[in-house]
């Protein structure tokens, strides 16, 4: 007899969850989401490591940005704008299709069968949230490369 | 779920008026030594920047936790997983905390 653990055993792992060709945009969007999501975390925890230098005067301070202001040190800001403005918005659009916005009624299921709860609305909120992390990263540019 | 929205919710409001106080002035003057101690010294911020440093340490290590939840589902492994990730969170919140501390001179 099979143990509880082997019935819930996850077979595919990360190959499963990193697989687009499946599911369509909802899926980029599911690991999007997801990879972002880690990117931030990584980048919270150095920022944090970073300001800390504060606490050791105006030499260390000064010290530590001449490591991060750089045109790699700016690049990698653009994409923490990026990477934080979509996961905001997508992650907006999740709370409202948790609530049950935008994800349409329940319907006969008729061929293709497209499920309504991947609807344009759902699509588009996808796409808006592509777009504003695009615009934000277009400010950012302005921002730190405006000055150069 | 529900803390995972509530604190990313509120994240957003807090990091907004975290940049904005970074932008209203111009970028090069914002990561001066004096600028920045400053705004350590202004208690409304220090809790901003606490509030910012507890979300986010919150909303992402229960993010990371449930990714990794995700990938194998032994009652080993999640509450592995869970002990982990809190004992993190509480890390980088009290590193986090100290930095504030000691910079506002408090």
């Amino acid at each position: 007899m099979e143990s509880l653990e082997d019935e819930r055993g996850n077979r595919e792992g990360i190959k499963g969850w990193l697989n687009p060709f499946r599911y369509g945009w909802e899926r980029v969007s599911y690991w999007f989401q997801r990879i972002t999501g880690v990117f931030l975390l990584i980048y919270f925890i150095g920022h944090v490591y970073e300001t800390s230098n504060i606490i050791n005067g105006a030499d260390a301070w000064k010290a530590f940005l001449d490591l991060t202001q750089t045109t790699w040190g700016h690049i990698f800001l653009l994409l923490v704008i990026g990477a934080s403005t979509f996961h905001s918005a997508n992650g907006i659009r999740l709370i409202f299709t948790e609530i049950g916005l935008g994800l349409g009624t329940p319907g006969r299921p008729d061929y293709p069968y497209s499920a309504t709860s991947l609807n344009y609305k759902q699509k588009s909120g996808i796409w808006i949230a592509l777009i504003l992390a695009a615009v934000a990263m277009l400010y950012g540019v302005n921002v730190l490369f405006g000055s150069e | 779920m529900k803390i995972h929205y509530v604190t990313g919710i509120a994240a957003i409001f807090v990091v907004a008026v975290h940049i904005l106080t970074r932008v209203v002035v111009p970028y090069a003057h914002s990561l001066e030594f004096e600028y920045i101690i400053s705004n350590y010294h202004n208690i409304y911020y220090t809790i901003l920047l606490e509030a910012i440093l507890i979300l986010i340490s919150i909303h992402g290590f229960n993010g990371l936790r449930i990714i990794l939840v995700e990938l194998r589902q032994t009652r080993l492994w999640e509450s592995s997983m869970t002990i982990i990730t809190i004992v993190a969170m509480i890390g980088i919140i009290g590193f986090g905390t100290r930095t504030i501390i000691l910079a506002s001179g408090m």
